[in-house]
């Protein structure tokens, strides 16, 4: 469950001063898979970045399953990042000198869990995410599509009570982007998680429950994707 | 190509400024330590060279014998020669003053009748022109003129008294007037006296004897058939030459001294090269989509080249204008700090001669300028191959640089490894110049060098899980980074390692010299107590005693045997070996001297000419037993046979032991310069000491050391003699560190989105700051480790090649596994500690721009 309410983020460039989010309130039920479009600069990325606890708004609030996150000093915030949410990237953004499986182990190894314990569940999900026996390859050895099946797996490893996904399909083509987007679709369903994907797609916003589009830092349309189509 | 390097290169310098200030600070700091050793040798050598060159003054030609002199009546067949127009004889007499330790006055004794031809005084207080009528300074043996220097460092004034050690004890001077420091004065550091000749041979009990003859050549004649004629005349025990002749054997004589300071002041440079090619690499990885975008708007592959050579002769030049001014400082600083050691082993020196002259100021800016330019070749090559299609690419692989075991590096690093051992067998073009021994040491550093980043590209497995031990996941990915970027990361790795492996160097050869001549003290020389005059050692710096005062000694309760040892400096084959003259029925009795070769000769084989001399004089003029050398003597030139050679440290120039009998009547000198006492009851030895210390303490300015003493002190002046090369070598790591700095700080604005994303899936700040500390520990652990190793191979190359060359002295290695310890301890927490700030950096980074980063 998100509830943003009243969200502002002012950006300082030098002398001036960008809104990027006005007063934008926006509730998310537990299970809904929300898409967020937009243009370049509509303040999508801002919105992300609030709701995946990587930064707080000038003024308004976040709640995430109940926890007000605007508050949170840094660490704690890195701790809450590292418990309840989980992150795909357009870039997959996967450490090159770690394999395939270390990725996914990556943010358990960070909050100190022991590796044998969280390898046999690492493992399942790659092998979910259809990436069985590639455990060992490093991310130069993957594809694209494989680099982000990872990226999902790593994301789903911890648990999380959302997941944030922004433009994961913006760096691959078409077949293999539509292929990623369902793997995240049926993985979500079945945790009952929380999705918010950013995207510039519309037939990848399609696939989610919810289209929310933003304009100038405002929330300019909020629909069921039925509709939208 | 200017308004290239003011849109793009300088726009770059100033945006990082700390990393622009460190690279400047770096090639300052190299260039420094390069002009104040420059500095430092070249007032070394000038402080020889003053006291031949300014005391020779106008002479044509000058005549002297040896350290005892010769008779006056010489000085009458000079003045008689043809072509002599003028000559004048001078006593000169080097006295300790009393109370002040490790000082001592030049004291000329002149005619200065004949004295104005060639050298002119200039007085403070008084007429020096008139002081030929001057009855009482002629007339009295104890009244002197002195330098200003000397009065002022010694608070005198016209008429107040000070005292100096001669051979028969510590006598009264008189001020009789001031100099004004200027022409012969000058000589010794300023530290001089003058007095009239008579009553300097009076007062020093030096007999009528001059040590030195100038004479003034008729031009119409010249030089050439006078010293030819005078040569004939004279005999062989002279030596007749020009003056500036007689500097010729000082660079010889000083080489093996500068050894340690110029390898020191080579490794400072290099490291501060290092540094250079650090930054500009760095510069050229991280600029790659400028350098493409650059080469998409039409700049040439040369043009880049340029722009990155332009950028490094900046930085060299910004580096150089800051350290030259400060190598001044750092000349003088350590001028002060080894100015004892030289002034005991070699000549006085003072640290307000240290001057910069046009050739180290030259020098300097030079090594810096084009140190920096050589250091920035390979990565402004790099650069001008960067294609302009990489200007458009995305998350181009910074820093990434891959490693190849088939790469020109790997070969000629190889190469250079194995050229290394070749290279010593190269003999010194010059006497005791080492080039082979250097070459093989210059190779080592360089093949591992060369080497290195493929020894990194491995490494990532054997410290992934200490790592992972220590550090948690943090130390984990610490260790695949630091395989990562194995170009980059070697270059801090190789800096540190060097200045690691110098440090294990120095002291594997000074520890390895300093236990053998422990040894030799212990096993040679192993009397109760040595008795010496104004210096602690017999060598340079202390005044011979009578020899009488053995006589005396002897006579004292619980002495059992006194050796006479007189240490003889005087010039045999070319080299200034120190004669020692000693009593071979004590020394070879109650020591075990180490003999290479031959055998101790017998009191018959002594009297036919058979001594015994040392293994560096031996292998320096390739003598062994049966060979013959001359040696110049007040009685003629006479000619010795090698009996024995042995282990002997007195002299790095080398040993001839001869017997006192026969010392005595050849040189005519009976004086002693240390009494080695034997004591037959060690419970006894103190009470000894006090005895000897109260009857002849007050007389001589005396120091009468145990055994034990003797060899601390010998130890500290080997140690000492090496300081400043250690101190080099703190430089040379200190600068490491900031390559270590300067590559982390790179280091991390190339991971930033991958520190961002680190963030993003949950790692606090202590894990980014983690990660940063622990590759810096890293790179200290493996710069120490290769840098013991590299130490361990360079030290045996030092200690049995270079040594060997340079001193003649081949002693047994030691590795000294104590320093070598310490050095990897402190390379690694050094590191560690240099890595915080760019840690620290890291781990402020802000999650989103991170993230967006590019």
């Amino acid at each position: 469950m998100i509830d943003v309410v009243d969200a502002v983020k002012v950006y300082r460039r030098g002398a001036s001063e960008v809104r990027a989010l006005d007063g934008v309130s926006l509730s998310v039920p537990k299970g809904q898979f929300l898409s967020v479009m937009g243009s370049s600069g509509s303040g999508k990325s801002t919105m992300l970045n609030l709701l995946g606890a990587l930064d707080v708004p000038t003024s308004g609030s976040v709640r995430i399953d109940g926890r007000e996150i605007s508050k949170l000093p840094d660490d704690d915030l890195s701790r809450f990042r590292r418990e309840r949410l989980g992150f795909i990237f357009q870039f997959f953004n996967l450490l090159p000198t770690l394999s395939a499986i270390e990725n996914v182990l990556l943010p358990a190894l960070l909050s100190g869990k022991a590796r044998d314990v969280e390898e046999p569940r690492a493992r399942a999900l790659l092998e979910q995410v259809g990436l069985k026996g590639r455990w060992h390859h490093r991310p130069d050895e993957l594809s694209g599509g494989e680099m982000q099946r990872v990226a999902i797996a790593r994301a789903l490893l911890g648990e999380p009570s959302v997941l944030l996904a922004d433009e994961p399909t913006g760096n691959l083509d078409s077949k293999t982007g539509a292929e990623v987007l369902r793997l995240i679709r049926e993985a979500t369903r079945q945790r009952q998680l929380t999705v918010v994907m950013v995207t510039h797609d519309p037939r990848a916003a399609e696939v989610g429950d919810r289209l929310v589009r933003l304009a100038d830092g405002r929330v300019v349309g909020d629909e069921t994707v039925r509709q939208a189509a | 190509m200017g308004a290239l390097l003011r849109f793009v290169s300088l726009r770059h310098l100033f945006d990082g400024p700390l990393r622009t200030a460190l690279t400047i600070c770096g090639v300052a700091v190299g260039v420094a330590t390069l002009v104040g050793i420059s500095s430092i040798n070249r007032s070394v050598m000038a402080a020889f060279r003053s006291t031949i060159d300014t005391v020779a003054g106008k002479a044509d030609v000058s005549i002297a014998g040896t350290a005892t002199g010769f008779p006056e009546a010489l000085l009458e067949q000079a003045r008689a020669t043809p072509g002599v127009q003028h000559a004048a004889g001078t006593l000169t007499v080097v006295a300790p003053v009393k109370g002040s330790p490790g000082e001592s006055l030049y004291v000329m004794g002149i005619d200065f009748l004949d004295d104005g031809y060639f050298r002119s005084y200039e007085g403070v207080d008084r007429d020096v022109g008139k002081l030929n009528d001057d009855l009482e300074f002629l007339n009295s043996t104890d009244r002197m003129l002195v330098s200003e220097r000397f009065a002022k460092a010694h608070g005198l004034r016209t008429g107040q008294t000070f005292q100096l050690v001669t051979k028969d004890g510590v006598k009264d001077f008189v001020v009789h007037g001031l100099l004004k420091e200027s022409g012969p004065v000058t000589a010794f550091g300023g530290s001089v006296g003058v007095m009239y000749f008579a009553s300097a041979q009076e007062a020093f009990g030096r007999g009528r004897v001059f040590d030195r003859v100038d004479v003034k050549v008729d031009p119409a004649v010249g030089w050439e058939p006078v010293v030819g004629a005078l040569r004939s005349r004279l005999g062989p025990g002279f030596e007749v030459d020009r003056p500036d002749s007689r500097g010729a054997s000082v660079e010889t004589m000083v080489r093996s001294f500068q050894l340690g300071l110029n390898l020191g002041s080579a490794v400072a440079l290099l490291v501060g090269v290092f540094l250079v090619y650090n930054t500009v690499s760095i510069s050229v990885l991280q600029r790659r989509r400028e350098i493409g975008t650059l080469r998409a708007l039409g700049a040439t592959k040369a043009s880049i080249r340029s722009l990155f050579g332009l950028e490094a002769v900046l930085l060299g030049a910004l580096g150089s204008a800051i350290g030259v001014p400060f190598g001044l400082v750092v000349g003088r600083g350590a001028i002060s700090w080894v100015s004892d050691t030289v002034s005991q082993l070699y000549v006085r020196v003072n640290p307000q001669d240290v001057e910069l002259g046009a050739v180290e100021v030259a020098g300097g800016v030079a090594l810096g300028v084009l140190g920096s330019l050589f250091a920035a070749l390979r990565p402004a090559v790099i650069a001008s191959s960067v294609q302009p299609v990489e200007a458009l690419r995305r998350d181009v692989a910074v820093g990434a640089g891959a490693v190849q075991v088939r790469s020109w590096p790997t070969f000629l690093g190889v190469g250079l490894f194995a050229l290394a051992w070749p290279a010593t067998l190269i003999p010194p073009p010059v006497e005791n110049l080492p080039i082979g021994g250097y070459l093989c040491i210059f190779f080592v550093l360089m093949g591992a060098t060369l080497l290195s980043p493929l020894l990194l590209r491995h490494l990532n497995r054997p410290l992934a899980g200490p790592g992972q031990v220590l550090w948690g996941i943090s130390g984990r990915l610490a260790a695949d980074n630091f395989a990562r970027a194995p170009v980059r990361t070697a270059v801090p790795v190789s800096a540190l390692s060097v200045g690691v492996a110098m440090s294990i160097t120095i002291a594997a050869f000074v520890g390895s010299f300093q236990r053998s001549a422990e040894d030799w003290i212990r096993q040679s020389i192993p009397a109760d107590l040595f008795v010496t005059s104004s210096a602690k050692v017999a060598g340079v710096q202390n005044q011979p005693m009578a020899d009488a005062v053995g006589d005396e000694l002897e006579r004292f309760e619980h002495v059992s045997a006194v050796d006479r040892v007189r240490v003889f400096p005087t010039d045999v084959l070319g080299l200034r070996v120190y004669v020692i003259s000693l009593i071979p029925e004590v020394y070879e009795r109650r020591g075990r001297p180490t003999v290479l070769e031959g055998t101790l000769p017998s009191p018959e084989a002594r009297a036919r000419g058979l001594v015994t001399i040392s293994e560096n004089f031996a292998r320096r003029r390739n003598l062994s037993v049966g060979s013959t050398f001359p040696i110049i003597t007040p009685t003629g030139v006479h000619t010795w046979t090698v009996g024995a050679v042995i282990v002997d440290y007195t002299s790095d120039q080398g040993t001839v032991i001869i017997e006192r009998q026969h010392f005595v009547r050849q040189f005519k000198d009976d004086q002693v310069d240390s009494y080695h006492v034997y004591v037959d009851d060690p419970s006894k030895i103190e009470a000894v000491r006090q005895r000897i210390t109260e009857r002849f303490g007050k007389v001589f300015d005396l120091y009468v050391l145990s055994n034990v003493e003797l060899r601390d002190e010998a130890m500290n002046l080997v140690g000492s003699a090496f300081k400043v090369t250690w101190a080099m070598e703190v430089v040379a790591v200190l600068l490491a560190l900031l390559g270590i700095i300067n590559t982390l700080l790179a280091a991390v604005l190339d991971r930033t989105r991958e520190i961002g994303l680190l963030r993003a899936v949950g790692a606090d700040r202590a894990h980014v700051l983690k990660l940063f500390a622990a590759e810096a520990s890293f790179i200290g652990l493996t710069g120490g480790l290769m840098g013991v190793g590299v130490g361990a191979v360079v030290g045996y190359v030092l200690t049995k090649v270079v040594g060997v060359q340079a001193t003649g002295w081949n002693f047994p290695y030691h590795f000294p596994f104590e320093t070598a310890a310490q050095m990897l301890l402190v390379a690694i927490v050094a590191s560690t500690l240099a890595g915080l700030y760019p840690a620290r950096r890291a781990s402020r980074l802000d999650v989103v721009e991170a993230l967006a980063y590019e």
